[in-house]
C-alpha cells in the first residue's frame, strides 16, 4: 500500500542557566496557546505550568484534558482559554484518549486524509488522574509509544473536588480525606507514590523527566525534549495549589524552587537512548524541609517527629541523587533538634529569606 | 489516498466475527482499538491479521482495557478518523463511563458487540443484557441474526452514524456464538459498491490545529438541557436517515432489509414471537412446523432498537391477539420481573386501540439454545392465553415450568 511519510516537528531548545526562576529569555515564543481569562485561582500552579507548556509547544498542538482543575476551572461553556484544539476526556482516560488522537493523526497523515506536520499532542492530567484512576491508561500509551507527551501536573491532591488525598499527597499533608486528629496526628500517613520513576522504569524507551514551575526555562525545555522525542514522553511537574496547600498567593514560584531546594522534589531526566537517569540538576542552595513546610497551612499540624520523618525522606532523595548531605540536614532528621509546627511568625521569617 | 485495492464481489463462508472484521476492512477504518474478551475477540484477531498482511492500512491498538478501548476510539474519532472497536459481556460494562461522553460529543464511533452473559459466574453464552444495559446512552443500536446481516449492518451503521444530520455512535450487535461463531455464506461486495454507499468520514469540528475548537468544556446546569435536547433530537431525526440508508443499501447491494422490523409468517398470524437476534433462525423453523399443524403462529423480529420504532411496533403488534416477548436478557426486579424488552413493547402498545395480550418469556438465558420444543411450549402458552382471553401468568422462565 502506498503511504505518505509522516513529518515531525523539531522545536529548538532554549538557552538556560538552570536557575532561571526570574530569568528573562528573549527567545521565548510570543504566541500564547493558553490565554488569560479562565477561572483558576490566583497563583494557581497548574495554570502557570499550562501557560509555560503550551508556549513551549506552539500552535501546531492539540491538548487533551482529563477531568481535573485544568478542565473544570479553565473551561466554561462557550469560553475556554485554549487557542489550540482541546478536548475534555474522562479522568481515567488520560492516556487512552491521547493515544486515540495520536493514532488518528498517524493514520490520517499516512493515508493522505490530513496534510501537515504531525501535531504536538499533549495530555494535561492532574496527579489524581495520573497516579490513580488513569494510571493504567497512561502506562498503556507510554508502553505503546504513541508520539505524544503526557504531563502530570502534580499539585499533590485532588484539588478540583475540594482537596482530597491522592497517591501523590505527601506524608503529613492535610487534605479533607487525610485530616489530622488525636488518633492520626500527622494526617496523611502514607508517602507519595514515586510516579515519574515508575514511568521511567516501566517504559524505558520513553523520555521521562520531573520539573517544577520554579524553573520555567528548564520546564519548557523538558516539554520540548519530550515533544521532540519520537514516541511517548512523560513529565511530572510540581505545580503548587494555593487553595489546597494554604499559602500566600504570590509564593507559587517560590514554593516551586523551595520544594527542590529542600530535596522533596528531585529534578531528573531519564535518557531513553542511554537508558540512564541524569541527576545533574542542582538547586542554588539546600535547605531543611521545615523551611518548605512552614509556608503551608497543610503542614501546620505537624509535630517534630513528623517533620523529622519528612527530612529523612528528603535525605534519602538527596542520596539517591548522589548528593553528599551537609551535617545540618542530618541533624534536621532528628526530632530532638526540631520543634512542632506552630507559628505564623515562623512562616513569615522564612518568607523574608526568599 | 491509501485505499483498498479494487476487488470484485465474491461469496465466502465465514462466521459473524470475521464478517464484522471484513466490514471494518471494507469501511477502510483508520483506527482500531482492541482488547480481548470472548467471543468478540475473533473479530479483532481477523483485523490484526489483515493489518499484518497489508490488506488494511489502520492503526491497530491493543488497549489496556475496554475503558481505554472506548477512550481511544473517542480520541481518534474526535480527531477525524474512522474508528472501529468492540467487546462482549462484562467488557461492554467495563467501558460504561464512555458511552454517554461519546454520544454527547456526537462522535460516530462504531462498536461491534458479540453478546455474552454478564458475571457471575463467567458464562460464555449469549445474553443481550451486556449491550441492552447501555441502550439509553445515545447510541444507534441493532441486532443481526446471521453473518451476512452482521456484515451489512456495520456498513449501514457507519453510513447512518456519520451522516452530518445524525453524528451518533453505533452499537452493531450480534449474538455471541449463534452468530459470532457460526459460519454462513457472506457476499463480500465490490469495493466500488462500498465507495458509492459510504462516503469518507468527515466530522464538522475535529481536533485540528488549523481550526482550533474546544470539545466538551464544562457547563452550567442551565446549559445542560439544550445539549440533552439536541442529542435526543439527533436520535429522533436519525429515523429518517436510517430508513434512507437501508433504501440506498438495497439499491446498491441488492439486499433489502426493513430498517426496523422483520416479519415472518405474520399475514394471518394470531400469536407471534417478538424477539431480536439469532434465535429468530430457530423460530422460523419452529413456526414452519407449527404451521403444518395449523397453528397461526408468526414472528416479529426487531432489527433496530435505538432509536426504538415505537409507531411501527404499535402498528405491527396491534394486528395480533397475543405477543410473546422472548427476552434473552435480565431485567431483575423490573416491570415484568423478567426482561427489559417486554416493558418497551407494552409501552409502545399502550396507545393502541387494539392491544394484544403480552407475555414475557425468559428463554435462551445463559446462552442456552432455544430449542424447537421450547418454541412449541411458548406458542402453547400464547394460544392458551388467546383461548382464555386473558393472561394467567405474565412472565415465564422457560424450562423451569411444566
Amino acid at each position: 500500500m502506498a503511504t505518505i511519510e509522516v513529518e515531525r516537528q523539531l522545536l529548538p531548545i532554549l538557552d538556560s542557566p538552570n536557575q532561571g526562576a526570574r530569568f528573562y529569555n528573549p527567545e521565548l515564543p510570543t504566541s500564547e496557546p493558553f490565554v488569560p481569562g479562565h477561572r483558576t485561582c490566583a497563583g494557581c500552579g497548574p495554570s502557570i505550568q499550562y501557560r509555560m507548556t503550551s508556549k513551549a509547544a506552539g500552535d501546531n498542538t492539540i491538548l487533551v484534558g482529563p477531568t481535573g482543575c485544568m478542565y473544570v476551572a479553565n473551561s466554561s461553556y462557550l469560553c475556554t482559554p485554549y487557542n489550540v484544539p482541546w478536548a475534555h476526556t474522562q479522568i481515567g482516560s488520560a492516556g487512552s484518549f491521547t493515544a486515540g488522537v495520536a493514532a488518528a493523526y498517524e493514520a490520517m497523515i499516512r493515508k493522505g486524509k490530513w496534510k501537515g506536520k504531525f501535531p504536538n499532542i499533549i495530555c494535561e492530567a492532574g496527579d489524581g488522574s495520573a497516579s490513580d484512576i488513569g494510571l493504567a491508561s497512561i502506562s498503556g500509551a507510554l508502553y505503546r509509544n504513541h508520539d505524544c507527551l503526557i504531563i502530570c501536573y502534580d499539585n499533590e491532591q485532588y484539588a478540583n473536588t475540594g482537596i482530597q488525598a491522592s497517591s501523590r499527597t505527601p506524608y503529613g499533608g492535610m487534605t479533607t480525606f487525610s485530616p489530622p486528629g488525636p488518633e492520626v496526628p500527622e494526617g496523611k500517613k502514607l508517602y507519595p507514590k514515586d510516579l515519574a520513576r515508575m514511568m521511567a522504569a516501566g517504559h524505558p524507551h520513553c523520555y521521562v523527566a520531573t520539573a517544577s514551575v520554579g524553573y520555567p526555562i528548564d520546564l519548557m525545555n523538558k516539554v520540548r525534549k519530550g515533544l521532540n522525542h519520537k514516541g511517548a514522553a512523560y513529565l511530572m511537574i510540581y505545580t503548587p495549589c494555593q487553595k489546597g496547600f494554604v499559602y500566600e498567593t504570590p509564593r507559587s514560584i517560590d514554593l516551586g524552587r523551595l520544594v527542590v531546594e529542600c530535596g522533596l522534589y528531585p529534578m531528573w531526566e531519564w535518557n531513553p537512548e542511554k537508558r540512564a537517569f541524569n541527576y545533574s540538576f542542582r538547586p542554588a542552595s539546600m535547605r531543611p524541609v521545615s523551611e518548605y513546610l512552614k509556608l503551608q497551612g497543610r503542614f501546620g499540624h505537624l509535630h517534630a517527629e513528623h517533620i523529622a520523618n519528612l527530612q529523612k525522606f528528603a535525605n534519602e532523595q538527596w542520596r539517591m541523587m548522589g548528593v553528599e548531605l551537609p551535617e545540618a540536614l542530618i541533624q534536621a532528621s532528628d526530632a530532638k533538634n526540631l520543634t512542632n509546627m506552630a507559628a505564623a511568625a515562623e512562616a513569615e521569617a522564612v518568607a523574608q529569606t526568599l | 489516498m491509501a485505499m483498498l485495492a479494487d476487488v470484485k464481489k465474491r461469496t465466502v463462508r465465514i462466521n459473524g466475527c470475521v464478517a464484522s472484521a471484513q466490514a471494518a476492512k471494507y469501511a477502510d477504518v483508520d483506527v482500531i482499538a482492541a482488547y480481548p474478551i470472548r467471543p468478540y475477540t475473533a473479530t479483532m484477531m481477523a483485523l490484526a491479521q489483515m493489518v499484518a498482511n497489508g490488506e488494511l492500512d489502520a492503526e491497530y491498538i491493543v488497549a489496556d482495557s475496554e475503558h481505554s478501548q472506548l477512550s481511544i476510539a473517542h480520541g481518534a474519532a474526535s480527531s477525524g478518523a474512522r474508528v472501529f472497536t468492540g467487546s462482549s459481556g462484562v467488557g461492554v460494562q467495563f467501558a460504561y463511563e464512555l458511552y454517554s461522553p461519546i454520544s454527547g460529543s456526537r462522535m460516530p464511533v462504531q462498536m461491534m458487540i458479540a453478546d455474552r452473559t454478564l458475571d457471575p459466574p463467567g458464562d460464555f453464552g449469549s445474553e443481550h443484557t451486556d449491550a441492552l444495559s447501555t441502550r439509553d446512552m445515545g447510541w444507534i443500536m441493532g441486532w443481526s441474526c446471521d453473518a451476512q446481516e452482521a456484515f451489512d449492518n456495520h456498513l449501514i451503521a457507519y453510513r447512518i452514524g456519520e451522516d452530518p444530520r445524525v453524528l451518533l455512535p453505533q452499537m452493531v450487535c450480534q449474538d455471541g456464538f449463534f452468530v459470532s461463531h457460526i459460519t454462513g455464506d457472506v457476499e463480500l461486495p465490490d469495493t466500488g459498491q462500498v465507495k458509492e454507499f459510504l462516503p469518507p468520514y468527515k466530522h464538522p469540528y475535529p481536533l485540528d490545529p488549523r481550526h482550533p475548537v474546544s470539545h466538551g468544556p464544562q457547563i452550567m446546569p442551565e446549559q445542560g438541557p439544550p445539549l440533552q435536547l439536541e442529542r435526543a433530537r439527533a436520535m429522533e431525526e436519525s429515523m429518517a436517515v436510517i430508513e434512507q440508508a437501508h433504501e440506498e443499501f438495497a439499491k446498491i447491494f441488492g439486499r433489502r432489509y426493513d430498517a426496523w422490523i422483520d416479519e415472518f409468517m405474520t399475514d394471518d398470524a394470531e400469536v407471534v414471537f417478538f424477539l431480536q437476534g439469532a434465535h429468530a433462525v430457530t423460530a422460523r423453523f419452529a413456526i414452519q412446523h407449527m404451521r403444518e399443524r395449523g397453528l397461526k403462529v408468526g414472528m416479529v423480529r426487531l432489527r433496530t432498537i435505538r432509536p426504538y420504532p415505537t409507531e411501527r411496533v404499535r402498528e405491527v403488534l396491534s394486528k395480533f391477539k397475543v405477543v410473546g416477548v422472548i427476552e434473552t436478557n435480565m431485567g431483575l426486579g423490573g416491570v415484568s420481573s423478567g426482561g427489559v424488552l417486554y416493558a418497551e413493547a407494552v409501552a409502545a402498545l399502550y396507545e393502541s386501540q387494539k392491544r394484544p395480550l403480552v407475555l414475557s418469556f425468559m428463554a435462551g438465558m445463559g446462552g442456552e439454545a432455544i430449542v424447537l420444543k421450547e418454541f412449541y411450549w411458548m406458542a402453547e402458552k400464547m394460544l392458551d392465553a388467546q383461548r382464555r382471553g386473558k393472561i394467567e401468568k405474565r412472565t415465564h422462565w422457560v424450562g423451569f415450568e411444566d
